[in-house]
């Protein structure tokens, strides 16, 4: 375990006054943070939230990609009706999720089985209807 | 367009997605030039993180070209080079204007806890994020900054995230000339965190992990000190770091650079497992256990909520400052500018991987299993 001398280190200790470091205080006096051109965001008309917490009121901006849909869907609506401070939105949402796999992945898998299973089932009928 | 998406628990797969549109005024849309994968993104990876949807894709740490833009847009052209903060920030409301950026109350419905993020699940907003070729940037006269033009991407990348937020770590902490500072940790973060605390006058850093490559990255990139706690054996690190500060108190300050899928305890881990608290937070009981009376634990690894175990008696009757954030990383980035322009840090070299877009899967598998000595994963779209 080696000890390294403070002073060998480049840059050691340039910021080491309080005033020197970008969050201190942790909070500014208030004003504009980058270049906004507007005192309020106008609010987003195009798609809608893919999440949306019903006691909040929906921001300016907001995600629109992947969409509810299925059973995961209409849980994950149901979740986000209960308040976040208690523990069953997210129990709620973790279910949902691990149900979305199911829905995306295991169920495909089998209505494609399936199928397949009929097609194979139907070109052996014919067949031997044929005969 | 190209992207890589999460199909469940450590699958991911490259998928064809519509292009992203301008959907609000103050919108541009990228071409991504370089992405990385961020540890925190294994949580999402892992299924960790609730309502993590199926086809999304992830990405919070990522450079592009501006393709098109909003008319609402003023500081961005068609080609400008940007780099772009994980956190979607407005500017003006009441937390942004205070220079909470990472609290934005204007980007995020699904909740009131966390500003909007890139490709972090519908929990900060359903933002898809840049691991792909093109990706939608809300409030774009906010957030992105213009690369200098004598600055390769790669010189930048890690000031959308864990440069900022390692430094915000240090920052937390509170650091006096000469303390001692321990940090939970050797990943990318943890790293970061080492590196800004010696910029911060401390006198002594040591980061604590269970894997060798890592810390001897830790002593060579960041001249930390360095201790595997597999040797110290159950929860020995504590005392470890207790005999080998000054008065045997224990550090000054305490930083947690992991979150929520920290190796070390049994009890933690199986608590986890079984969804009894969200992940394990050992690294956080630890900090809380080894750090000195009156001193300063810094909560920067990620935690998804609703709870987790840790010893808050100990942390009240010790007197301890505990602080806790995502990084608010657009204050940082000028002054993290320069660090990095006068050499004092140098991000870049801790990348070990850099794979294409294509191969986004693999470098999953790769970081997650942390083979191939693997620190960090960089993925280059082809168009980039």
């Amino acid at each position: 375990m080696a000890i390294y001398a403070p002073n060998s280190i480049l840059g050691w200790g340039v910021d080491l006054r309080q005033e020197d470091r970008p969050g201190v205080p942790q909070e500014l006096t208030p004003k504009p943070i980058g270049n906004p051109p507007y005192a309020h965001p106008e609010p987003q008309h195009n798609g809608r939230p893919t999440a949306l917490d019903v006691q909040r009121p929906v921001t300016p901006t907001y995600g629109t990609v992947v969409p509810m849909r299925g059973l995961s869907g209409l849980i994950r609506t149901a979740a986000y009706k209960v308040p976040s401070y208690l523990p069953r939105r997210w129990m709620m949402l973790m279910m949902a999720d691990r149900i979305d796999v199911i829905e995306h992945n295991i169920v495909p898998l089998a209505t494609l089985l399936g199928g397949a299973a009929v097609a194979v089932t139907g070109i052996v009928f014919a067949m031997r209807s044929r005969r | 367009m190209k992207a890589l998406t999460y199909r469940g628990p450590s699958t991911m797969k490259v998928a064809e997605k519509p292009d992203p549109r301008i959907e609000h005024p103050n919108d541009v849309v990228l071409r991504v030039t370089r992405t990385a994968i961020c540890g925190s993104d294994l949580h999402l990876y892992h299924g960790l993180v609730p309502d993590t949807r199926v086809g999304t894709t992830f990405g919070h740490e990522f450079t592009g070209v501006v393709e098109e833009v909003g008319p609402g847009v003023q500081s961005l052209v068609r080609g400008d080079r940007v780099l772009v903060p994980f956190n979607i920030s407005c500017g003006t409301c009441f937390f942004c204007s205070r220079g909470l950026t990472s609290c934005c109350d204007n980007s995020n419905p699904a909740n009131d806890m966390v500003a909007g993020v890139f490709g972090y699940s519908h929990t900060t907003g359903g933002y898809d994020g840049g691991q792909a070729e093109l990706v939608r940037v809300p409030y774009a006269d906010v957030g992105p900054m213009k690369i200098p033009a004598d600055m390769h991407e790669e010189d930048v990348l890690f000031l959308t995230d864990i440069l900022p937020t390692g430094y915000q770590a240090a920052e937390m902490g509170d650091i006096k000339e000469g303390e001692t500072v321990v940090v939970f940790g050797a990943g990318p973060v943890g790293l970061m965190t080492a590196k800004s605390a010696w910029l911060q006058g401390a006198g002594r850093v040591i980061v604590v992990d269970e894997l060798d490559y890592r810390l001897d990255l830790a002593r060579s990139w960041a001249n930390a000190e360095t201790i595997n706690f597999t040797e110290h054996g159950k929860h020995g690190v504590v005392q470890y770091l207790k005999d080998i500060t000054d008065g045997r108190r224990g550090p000054d300050v305490a930083i947690d650079a992991v979150g929520c899928e920290a190796s070390g305890s049994f009890l933690q881990k199986a608590l986890g497992l079984s969804m009894l608290q969200a992940g394990a937070a050992t690294a956080l009981m630890w900090a809380i256990q080894s750090v000195r009376r009156g001193g300063n634990v810094v909560a920067i690894g990620v935690y998804g909520p609703p709870w987790n175990l840790v010893p808050l008696g100990e942390a009240m009757n010790k007197g301890l400052t505990i602080r806790a954030a995502q990084c608010n990383v657009k204050r940082y980035l000028p002054h993290l500018l320069e660090h990095i322009r006068a050499g004092r840090i140098d991000p870049k070299g801790i990348i070990s991987h850099r794979l294409a877009l294509e191969d986004g899967p693999d470098a999953y598998r790769i970081f997650a299993a942390k083979r191939d000595n693997c620190t960090k994963c960089v993925l280059v779209p082809k168009a980039a």
